[in-house]
């Protein structure tokens, strides 16, 4: 365990934890973003995919 | 001869239930009738509280053998404690989950991390009173309000809170029409509550496809304790998304949603008998899940405002408090308070994509909690 078990350390992991997920899901945001650079490789037809398998 | 009768009716009764009947099996046996009760006449999230209810009557007649070592609520409970269930609880909602108000709109995932300010001041919270950090961290995941993620946060750090935990995290999620608009209200003006968003774009196929196999690495690569939530997520959505494995797709979000529904409702159930669940601690972790679920609503919102102070075209800041991860309860519910300001303001399409986003959120927040609190 890295995080000590007092109060401190529930303050320290808390803070860590909240502004590392913020800047994690940021980068997933920044990923998002770039999804649309792929429609440049073509189209996928939905009538094309569907069927049973 | 008389003696040796009374002696064979008293080990007889020795033997049932009966003789090992106390008020608090009689206490959570009521507990368990009112789950069936508000599940059947008050439609409150019918599918689990039927099961959790009912196994919950059977957990707390003493000697009933389903709960007992080789019984089969015992073996249901093997499915959460070894966390085969909630990932495959996981990969029906991935199956059922359209994505694409989160990918069209890539800046609201912040809230998705906004909103899950709530955990952390519920772990302090739980520290403050007496908590180990590791029964704090179990039980400050009642804020994200994601119920398979609790289970799978208890049970990694604090099982022998789990019963508490799963019971608060998916009452709570039912209880989110009461807790919370009145947060909402008081943290928004009317003004606020009133802007419309603008229409978004269309997602293609070829982004909807891509979106599950570019987010099952980015987790297995960087947060690997959870890694099997998300992935078997993705892989449930990928099946949707691709269109050419309907049946797998529509086999994971039935078939395999149903069975593990009623196996994971038996294990919760199960784990509720009176002399565990009838504690002091039960209703500090219930009280602390209350705290984490009125603060996410607030951080969400403000959250939303912060955001705002920077975009050219501001958000409705009501879209913050549907980071929360319950979907689709937290984007309906913004949907319902922005309707009663503006009767044609329909945020629900909007409020799905911090909502979704919420469920990274909180699997974000536990796995850095997992990776910082016990470092493989």
């Amino acid at each position: 365990m890295i995080v000590p078990d007092t109060l401190q350390g529930a303050v320290v992991l808390s803070v860590i934890d909240f502004f590392l997920s913020i800047v994690m899901i940021g980068g997933i945001g920044v990923v998002l973003a770039l999804l649309p650079l792929l429609n440049r490789l073509g189209r996928l037809d939905d009538t094309s995919l569907r069927g049973d398998h | 001869m008389l003696e040796q009768f009374e002696s064979f009716f008293a080990a007889l009764a020795a033997q049932t239930g009966l003789a090992h009947f106390w008020w608090g099996n009689l206490v959570m046996i009521a507990v368990g009738v009112t789950m069936i009760w508000l599940a059947v006449v008050k439609k409150y999230e019918p599918l689990l509280l039927v099961g959790i209810g009912f196994s919950c009557i059977v957990s707390n007649v003493p000697g009933s053998d389903l709960i007992l070592e080789g019984g089969l609520f015992h073996y249901a409970y093997k499915g959460v404690e070894l966390l085969i269930l909630p990932p495959l609880i996981f990969f029906g909602v991935g199956a059922m989950t359209d994505f694409g108000p989160m990918i069209a709109n890539p800046k609201l995932v912040l809230l998705g991390a906004a909103a899950h300010l709530g955990i952390f001041v519920a772990l302090i919270g739980a520290k403050l009173i007496g908590f180990t950090i590791y029964e704090a961290g179990a039980i400050g995941i009642i804020g994200g309000a994601d119920g398979p993620m609790a289970i799978f946060m208890a049970v990694k750090l604090a099982p022998h809170l789990l019963p508490q935990i799963s019971v608060a995290a998916y009452s709570y999620m039912a209880l989110m029409p009461l807790i919370q608009p009145p947060v909402m209200k008081l943290l928004t003006s009317r003004r606020e509550r009133m802007i419309r968003m603008p229409k978004m774009r269309q997602v293609s196929r070829l982004e909807r496809i891509a979106f599950p196999i570019v987010i099952a690495i980015i987790v297995n690569l960087f947060l690997p304790p959870v890694a099997p939530l998300i992935t078997m997520l993705m892989l449930g959505n990928l099946f949707r998304e691709v269109l050419v494995t309907e049946r797998l797709a529509r086999t994971a979000a039935n078939g395999v949603m149903n069975v593990v529904i009623v196996i994971l409702t038996v294990a919760i159930g199960s784990t509720m008998a009176a002399d565990k669940f009838l504690t002091w601690q039960t209703i500090e972790v219930i009280g602390l899940g209350l705290i984490a679920f009125v603060f996410g609503t607030g951080s969400g919102v403000v959250g939303a405002k912060i955001m705002n102070l920077f975009l050219k075209e501001p958000i409705n800041p009501l879209l913050g408090s549907a980071g929360i991860a319950s979907v689709p309860i937290a984007a309906r519910v913004s949907h319902v308070v922005a309707l009663q300001d503006d009767p044609e303001n329909f945020l629900i399409y909007h409020a799905m994509g911090p909502n979704l986003a919420g469920v990274f959120g909180t699997a974000l927040s536990g796995g850095i909690m997992l990776a910082l609190l016990m470092p493989s």
